[in-house]
C-alpha cells in the first residue's frame, strides 16, 4: 500500500476513534474518554488539513476529482464542529460531526481517484464560489441537522415530562440547539443563494445558459426554495424550536440524498464520477 | 499492634434532630479540648459536626479504649450526660470506618443519597483539623483518598445528575430549556411557601431578575422587594407573561387564570420565545392544554413529584455503582495502611544487615594489614553491602506479599520482627549459649 494511502487511513481510523469514543465516554460517564474522542478527532482534522493541502498543491487537477470535493465535505463539517464547539461551548454536536466525518471521508477513499469529469475550461472564480459556498453551506447543514435531531429528541422529552437516560443528561439546552439552527440558518442560506447564484453565473459562462435542465440543477433548485422558507419563517416570522429544527432535518437529509443519489448514480454535469 | 482508624458518630440515622443539636461539636478544635496528643491514645482527629451527623474520625494508638476517650470528652464539651451520648453513637473502626468515611464523602450515607454539600462540609472539617494541627499521615491520606473517592462517584455514576426535591427539579428543567439562565428572567405569581423556595433557587441558580404579580399589591411589592425585582399588579399579568421566561404560579384561584388560548395569544407577542410554567397550584393556575403549544412547556405539582420520585429510585440503583467504587478504595487504602505498617520493620531489618554487615567488614579489613588497598577495601564494602540487600529482599517481598492478605499482616510482621530479634528482646536464663552470644 502506497505511503499516501496510509496516511489517509490514519486519519479514516483518527475520526473513527472520535465517532466511536465520544459515545462510549457518554455511555460510560468516563469524561477522558471523551477528551480522548475529542483529540482523535483533532488530530484526525490535523492531518486531513495536511492531506487537502498537499492534494491542493500536488496535484494541479486536484478540482477535476470528485474525491477532492467530498473530503472537503468531512473536512468542512469537522471545522464546523470546532467553530460551533469553541461558540456554544458544548461538544455534544460530536455526536452526529464525527460519524458524518467518517462516512464521508471514508467515502472520499473508495472513490476512484482518476475520475475527471468537471471541465478543464473553468471559470475559477465563479465555479469555486459555486463549489466553496455550497460546500460550507452543507456542512453548516449537517450541523443543524444534529442539533435538529438533539432538539426533536429532547424537546419531546421535556413535553411528554418522561425521564432523559443518564448518558444524555449532559445534552445541551434546546435554546443552545436552537442556537445553532439558527447560525445554520442565517449563515447557511445566503451561503447556499450565493452557490446557486454562482452556478448560475459559471453555466451561463459555460455553457451559455443559466438553466440546463440538469437533474442536481432542479432538487437544489426545490431544495432552495424549503430553505428559503426555513429562512423568511425563522427571521421574519420568528420561528423557534421544534418547526425549523425538523425542517432543518430534512433540508438536510434531502441535500444529503441528492449529493449520494444524484452526484454518483445519475448521468447529470454534476456528477463525482465516471461513468 | 500498630495504629487504627477509628470513627465515633451519630447521624439522622441513630439520633433525632433534638439529639443532634445538643451533641454538635461546631468550631471543635480537637487539640485545645485535649482529645489529640503528641504521644497520646489519640494521635489526630477530624471532627465533621452537620445538621445531619457529628462524626469524630480519630487515629488510636493500639490498645487504647479510644471510643470511651472521645465520648468522654465529646458529652464534656457539650455538657451533656456520656450515657446519653452512647446510646446514640455508633464506634466503627479499621475497614469500617474507612469505608464509612468514604460513603460519607460521596453522600451515601446522606438523608437525601447523592446530596453535594457534604463534600463541603468535610473539606471545611478537614481543613480546620490541619489548621488545629490535629492531623498527620494516616488522616491526611484517609481525607485526601475520601476526597477524590468522592469525586470517582460523582464522575462515574450518575448519583448526583437529577434533582430530588420539586424546587431543584424545577430548576434542572429550566436549564434544560434554556442553558443559562443569567440571560431570562423569570416570573413569581402568587405566593406560598414552595412557590417562594422555587423562587428563591431559581435566583441562587442565577436568574436574571424575579418580577412578582399579586391579586394583592402591597403583597406583592413586599416580595418583589425580597427578591429584588419589579411587582405587578393582576391586572397587568399579560405584560409580565410577555417579559418572563421562567414563571412560577402558586395562586388560591379556584379556576385556571391563564387559558390555553390566551397563551397562543401571548406567544405570538412574544415572537415565540419559549416559556417554562412551574404550577404548583392545586388546583392548577395554567390551563394543561398550552402544554401543547409550541414552545411552551407546562409542569404541574405532580409532573414534578414524579420527576422527583424517578430521581430517588434511579440514585438508588446508581448507589449500587458508587458501593463498588468505595469498596475498591477501601481496600486500595487499607493496603497502604498494611505498608505504612510494614515500613518500619523494613527499616529495622535492613538495619540489622547493614549493622552486621560493618561490623564484619571492619573484622576482614583488619586482616587486610595496616596499609589495605583502598580499592580492595571499596570493593568490599560494596560487597557487603549488596549481600545484606540481596539476603534481605527474599523476606521483605515475603512480608510485603503476606502483609496484603486481608488480616494477616499483623501477624506476619510480629513473626518477622521475633524471627530476626528486631525489638532486643532479651533471652532467657536458660536460652542456649549460642543465642546468648548472638546478641
Amino acid at each position: 500500500m502506497p505511503a499516501w494511502t496510509w496516511f489517509e487511513l490514519t486519519i479514516a481510523l483518527a475520526y473513527l476513534a472520535g465517532a466511536a469514543l465520544y459515545p462510549l465516554g457518554l455511555g460510560l460517564r468516563q469524561p477522558l474518554c471523551k477528551k480522548a474522542a475529542s483529540l482523535a478527532s483533532a488530530l484526525g482534522f490535523l492531518l486531513h488539513t495536511v492531506d487537502l493541502a498537499a492534494a491542493g498543491l500536488l496535484q494541479a487537477d486536484v478540482l477535476q476529482h470528485g474525491q477532492f470535493y467530498i473530503s472537503l465535505f468531512a473536512w468542512l463539517c469537522v471545522l464546523l464542529f470546532f467553530v460551533a464547539w469553541w461558540r456554544f461551548k458544548h461538544d455534544f454536536l460530536s455526536l452526529i460531526t464525527a460519524p458524518l466525518a467518517v462516512v464521508l471521508f471514508t467515502g472520499s477513499m473508495v472513490i476512484h481517484p482518476a475520475t475527471a469529469i468537471v471541465p478543464e475550461h473553468l471559470s475559477l472564480l465563479w465555479f469555486g464560489l459555486h463549489v466553496g459556498a455550497i460546500f460550507v453551506a452543507l456542512a453548516l447543514l449537517a450541523l443543524a441537522f444534529g442539533a435538529g435531531v438533539g432538539y426533536v429528541y429532547l424537546e419531546r422529552k421535556i413535553k411528554t415530562k418522561s425521564k432523559i437516560p443518564s448518558a444524555l443528561q449532559e445534552m445541551p439546552a434546546l435554546d443552545t440547539l436552537d442556537r445553532v439552527n439558527a447560525l445554520a440558518v442565517s449563515v447557511g442560506f445566503p451561503l447556499y443563494s450565493i452557490s446557486m447564484l454562482a452556478g448560475f453565473v459559471w453555466a451561463a459562462f459555460t455553457w451559455k445558459r443559466v438553466l440546463t435542465g440538469d437533474p442536481k440543477e432542479i432538487v437544489s433548485l426545490g431544495i432552495w426554495v424549503l430553505y428559503a422558507v426555513l429562512f423568511h419563517q425563522r427571521l421574519a416570522l420568528g420561528w423557534r424550536g421544534r418547526k425549523p429544527a425538523k425542517m432543518a432535518i430534512a433540508i438536510f437529509l434531502l441535500s444529503l440524498g441528492s449529493l449520494v443519489l444524484i452526484n454518483f448514480l445519475l448521468p447529470t454535469h454534476h456528477s463525482l464520477r465516471a461513468f | 499492634m500498630s495504629q487504627r482508624i477509628h470513627v465515633i458518630g451519630l447521624s439522622h440515622k441513630t439520633a433525632g434532630v433534638d439529639i443532634r443539636e445538643r451533641f454538635a461539636l461546631a468550631g471543635f478544635n480537637p487539640v485545645a479540648a485535649g482529645l489529640t496528643q503528641e504521644h497520646g491514645p489519640i494521635t489526630e482527629a477530624v471532627v465533621l459536626s452537620t445538621c445531619n451527623r457529628v462524626e469524630c474520625i480519630v487515629v488510636g494508638e493500639p490498645g487504647a479504649d479510644v471510643a470511651h476517650i472521645v465520648h468522654q470528652i465529646w458529652a464534656q464539651t457539650c455538657n451533656q450526660p456520656v450515657e446519653l451520648l452512647t446510646q446514640h453513637t455508633y464506634c466503627l473502626n479499621g475497614a469500617a470506618a474507612v469505608a464509612h468515611v468514604f460513603s460519607v464523602a460521596a453522600s451515601l450515607d446522606s438523608m437525601v443519597v447523592g446530596e453535594p454539600q457534604i463534600l463541603g462540609q468535610l473539606k471545611a472539617a478537614y481543613r480546620s483539623a490541619v489548621e488545629a494541627h490535629a492531623t498527620r499521615v494516616i488522616l491526611n491520606r484517609l481525607l485526601h483518598k475520601a476526597f477524590s473517592t468522592a469525586k470517582r462517584v460523582r464522575t462515574e455514576t450518575a448519583i448526583a445528575s437529577s434533582a430530588v426535591s420539586i424546587s431543584y427539579a424545577a430548576v434542572e428543567l429550566a436549564r434544560k430549556i434554556f442553558a443559562d439562565l443569567s440571560r431570562h428572567s423569570a416570573l413569581l405569581i402568587g405566593a406560598g411557601e414552595m412557590a417562594e423556595l422555587a423562587a428563591t433557587h431559581l435566583l441562587a441558580a442565577g436568574v436574571q431578575r424575579m418580577a412578582v404579580v399579586n391579586r394583592t399589591f402591597s403583597r406583592a411589592e413586599e416580595l418583589a422587594k425580597r427578591f429584588g425585582g419589579q411587582a405587578y399588579g393582576f391586572d397587568a399579568l399579560s405584560q409580565a407573561l410577555r417579559e418572563a421566561d421562567i414563571v412560577i404560579t402558586s395562586t388560591g384561584s379556584p379556576s385556571v387564570i391563564l387559558t390555553a388560548s390566551q397563551m397562543r395569544e401571548i406567544m405570538r407577542s412574544r415572537r415565540q420565545r419559549p416559556i417554562f410554567f412551574i404550577d404548583i397550584a392545586v388546583p392548577r393556575d395554567i390551563d394543561p392544554d398550552a402544554n401543547a403549544i409550541d414552545n411552551v412547556y407546562v409542569y404541574d405539582i405532580d409532573d414534578l413529584n414524579g420527576v422527583v420520585e424517578e430521581n430517588r429510585a434511579s440514585r438508588q440503583q446508581e448507589a449500587i455503582k458508587a458501593q463498588a467504587i468505595i469498596d475498591e478504595e477501601v481496600q486500595a487504602f487499607l493496603q497502604w495502611m498494611d505498608e505504612l505498617r510494614l515500613q518500619p520493620t523494613i527499616v529495622a531489618l535492613l538495619d540489622q544487615g547493614e549493622r552486621i554487615a560493618r561490623k564484619e567488614l571492619r573484622k576482614s579489613i583488619r586482616q587486610l594489614g595496616p596499609d589495605p588497598d583502598p580499592q580492595v577495601v571499596a570493593i568490599m564494602e560494596r560487597l557487603a553491602h549488596s549481600i545484606c540487600h540481596k539476603i534481605y529482599h527474599a523476606p521483605i517481598t515475603y512480608l510485603k506479599r503476606r502483609t496484603q492478605e486481608e488480616g494477616s499482616a499483623e501477624r506476619f510482621i510480629h513473626q518477622a520482627r521475633r524471627m530476626f530479634n528486631l525489638d532486643g528482646e532479651t533471652p532467657p536464663e536458660d536460652a542456649h549459649d549460642d543465642r546468648k552470644r548472638s546478641r
